[in-house]
């Protein structure tokens, strides 16, 4: 006849097959979460490795354009040239002109033939604008604050902190123009 | 039941022993081969394999003519190498490149083959090969494969690899050689335009590594390519030029001949024509086809004495400085002793008196001595530096050489010099030194720098430099009056020089040819330089036939030149006769 308290640690002690149970419990726990991480590091460098590939690929397709649009436009400029051009003119029956066969005509606000212009001209120097948006200089005082003010409308709480507090906007596109 | 146990649990011991052995060995073995004498032969090996150091080249930037027509462009060619693991048979790839390219066999075998370079990846054959080439390869390699089977003994050009790149292509041959310049197969540009601006052409190449690793591939950096250039040259006008050129230094029977034409307001050149131009797809043949000697571009690579064109820097600088009037009479005995040394007209003869227009219109070297002696020579030279001689012109063009202008207090220099210098003898000058001289007399007094570039395109931007003002050597009155001189004496005479409807200014030069004994030979510098129309000047040329053996005086070899150039240069500036003109703009 066991006692109370021997009744208690028997029925609260481990019994072997459980030792071993939880053994195996964790041993397992710790293969599949090694397995886990493995998987997702296999993944991840799979992406990787197949993403490189691919910006490999790509970068050689830019290459293939370029050589392409090189390509192109030499083979415009072999059919262009001034010798193929002038053969072409003859064959379809043009001749050169001579000076007392021209006839002149005045066209009002016709500046003649202006040269060859294969890009727009640079415009104005500006300063880059190179402030970040405030949700990346402001701290969360600033925002809880600025937040809170616009939101009440209420310029008369400034002397809760005695700033004076404008609106986000407005101290920006202060700082952007250099105005005291 | 116990020993059961006892037995499981020492089985369990000696696997799980066994697998920690294995695993510390394994351990070991990585540590030993970390240290071992080894380790640095297998890491080069990694190192062969781990990636390549690649060098990439931004497109060379295109040139265009001022209306946008290519002069120099790019096209895609191809390296031909092998790639030595993969050789199967290098009898076969010898073979092939022998029949398709007319490569050497022997050399071809001796490359490909894996026995002989064991420690090479991969070697060149051949490189600069045309799309074409590498199709009739493509389809030798294909019928190979086709006629002898798979079940043949083994005939196939496994391992060959052909890598495409750009190379230099100029669409327009042989236009406007003499200004493009070219540029080598290492990239590098040479004459002309292609070497002044070949930085700005080539862009910045940049070296990177690219890992066979494609965990460790980054994207490749930004190159841009090379800047574009829009030149001046009016490949119309240049065309008509050469092909003018060609036949009237055929005709005469001259060495050589050498045309320029400018826009006398802004320096741009029209057309740099000189003969002697080469194929620049095929620019190592320039040796053949000019010679070495010769400069690739005569018109700012070789000085010469130009004679009588000179005199009208002369004739402008005593205007200029009040030491003439255009109405100032001289008397020409056909003699004038200055320093020692006896001048005389070109026909030995006595003009009798002579205004200045005279004097130019009949071309007396003894009133241009006596100019230049009125002048002094002081107040002679300080002009003629003015005029910019003595230096180069800053034209944006490789290979200009400056001449020679011996001034007082050289030891070389003598009193004499300033007689003979006052109408283009003992002194040395380029052609585009005179062009932008007389610029100063068409174009008001301003002297412009004659240029060839007119905009450059970068950035996806176009930058249009302005052009240059070299200086103010005369005033605009002085301009005009030597001018209307000019135009006076072409008519005075019904020169052949000259154009129905239009209004020119222009003067002669025959300039003997120094040697070593003095004015001896019968040899003449033929030229003639000359604008127009005088009201309005939009063109300036300057002709210069070496050597011409059909006549040896200017105005019967370069006088008709101009004239047949200035009849289609204004067809092809547009430009109406002066009385069209006065109709069009009253």
């Amino acid at each position: 006849m066991k006692t109370i308290p021997q009744q208690l640690i028997h029925a609260y002690k481990y019994a072997p097959w459980r030792a071993q149970l939880q053994l195996i419990g964790v041993f397992s726990l710790i293969v599949v979460l090694v397995a886990l991480i493995a998987g997702v590091y296999l993944n991840v460098t799979a992406r990787t490795a197949t993403i490189g590939r691919e910006i490999q690929v790509m970068e050689e397709d830019i290459l293939e354009l370029q050589r392409d649009n090189a390509d192109l436009e030499n083979q415009l400029g072999l059919l262009t040239s001034i010798r193929t051009m002038e053969r072409r003119a003859e064959e379809l029956g043009f001749q050169s002109i001579n000076p007392d066969e021209v006839l002149y005509v005045s066209v009002s606000g016709y500046a003649g033939r202006q040269a060859a212009s294969l890009a727009p001209p640079p415009g104005p120097v500006t300063v880059p604008d190179s402030s970040l948006p405030p949700e990346y200089t402001q701290t969360l005082f600033d925002w809880l604050k600025g937040t809170t003010l616009q939101t009440i409308h209420d310029p008369s709480l400034d002397w809760i902190t005695g700033w004076v507090v404008r609106p986000v906007e407005a101290k920006e596109s202060g700082s952007h123009d250099g105005s005291p | 039941m116990q020993s059961h146990v006892s037995l499981l649990r020492w089985r369990f011991t000696s696997i799980g022993a066994a697998f920690a052995l294995m695993g510390v060995v394994i351990f070991v073995q990585l540590v030993r081969i970390q240290i071992s004498p080894q380790a640095e032969t297998f890491r080069k090996q990694s190192d062969l394999y781990a990636g390549v150091w690649k060098t990439i080249s931004p497109a060379r930037g295109q040139i265009y003519d001022r209306w946008g027509n290519l002069l120099a462009g790019n096209r895609t060619v191809y390296q031909i190498g092998v790639e030595m693991q993969a050789v199967e048979d290098p009898a076969s790839i010898a073979f092939a490149m022998q029949v398709v390219l007319g490569e050497d066999y022997d050399k071809m075998f001796a490359l490909a083959s894996p026995e002989a370079n064991p420690d090479l990846i991969y070697t060149v054959l051949a490189d600069y090969v045309p799309a074409e080439k590498v199709l009739e390869l493509q389809q030798f390699a294909e019928e190979m494969e086709g006629t002898f089977g798979e079940n043949q003994p083994i005939r196939n050009l496994d391992g060959l690899m052909t890598t495409p790149h750009l190379q230099r292509s100029y669409p327009e041959n042989d236009l406007a050689s003499n200004v493009l310049g070219f540029v080598s197969r290492e990239g590098r540009g040479y004459f002309g335009v292609e070497e002044k601006y070949n930085e700005l052409l080539s862009g910045i190449s940049k070296t990177v590594w690219m890992p066979t690793d494609p965990n460790q591939i980054e994207a490749l950096p930004d190159i841009p390519p090379g800047a574009s250039l829009i030149l001046t040259i009016d490949r119309e006008i240049q065309e008509m030029i050469e092909n003018v050129l060609d036949e009237e230094v055929s005709f005469w029977g001259a060495e050589s001949g050498t045309i320029l034409v400018m826009d006398p307001k802004t320096g741009e050149i029209l057309a740099m024509v000189v003969t002697g131009r080469i194929n620049l797809n095929e620019y190592w043949k320039f040796g053949e086809q000019i010679g070495g000697k010769t400069p690739f571009n005569k018109a700012i690579g070789q000085d010469y004495e130009p004679g009588s064109v000179f005199k009208v820097l002369t004739m402008a600088s005593a205007l200029d400085a009040g030491a003439v009037k255009p109405e100032t009479e001289f008397l020409d005995t056909g003699l004038i002793e200055v320093g020692g040394a006896q001048i005389r007209n070109w026909n030995w003869g006595a003009w009798g008196p002579q205004n200045m227009t005279g004097c130019l219109q009949h071309s007396l070297n003894v009133c241009l001595a006596w100019v230049g002696t009125e002048l002094g020579s002081k107040q002679f030279y300080e002009y003629m530096r003015a005029f910019g001689f003595g230096h180069s012109t800053g034209i944006d063009l490789a290979g200009e050489v400056v001449g020679r202008l011996r001034l007082p207090g050289d030891s070389n220099w003598y009193a004499a010099d300033l007689a003979t210098n006052s109408f283009g003898q003992g002194l040395s000058v380029t052609p585009a030194q005179m062009l932008m001289a007389v610029s100063a007399l068409a174009n008001d007094g301003q002297m412009v720098v004659p240029h060839v570039l007119l905009g450059i395109v970068n950035n996806d931007h176009q930058y249009n430099p302005p052009p240059q003002i070299a200086g103010y050597p005369i005033s605009g009155e002085s301009a005009q009056a030597i001018t209307q001189m000019l135009a006076n004496s072409l008519e005075s005479e019904a020169s052949i020089a000259l154009v129905d409807g239009y209004r020119l200014a222009g003067k002669t030069g025959t300039a003997e040819i120094p040697t070593p004994y003095g004015y001896t030979s019968n040899q003449t510098n033929a030229s003639f330089v000359g604008w127009g129309p005088v009201d309005d000047p939009r063109f300036l040329v300057y002709i210069w036939l070496e050597k011409p053996t059909g006549s040896i005086w200017g105005s019967e070899v370069a006088a008709p030149i101009f004239s047949e150039l200035v009849r289609r240069l204004v067809v092809l500036l547009n430009i109406p006769p002066d009385g069209v003109q006065l109709g069009l703009n009253p």
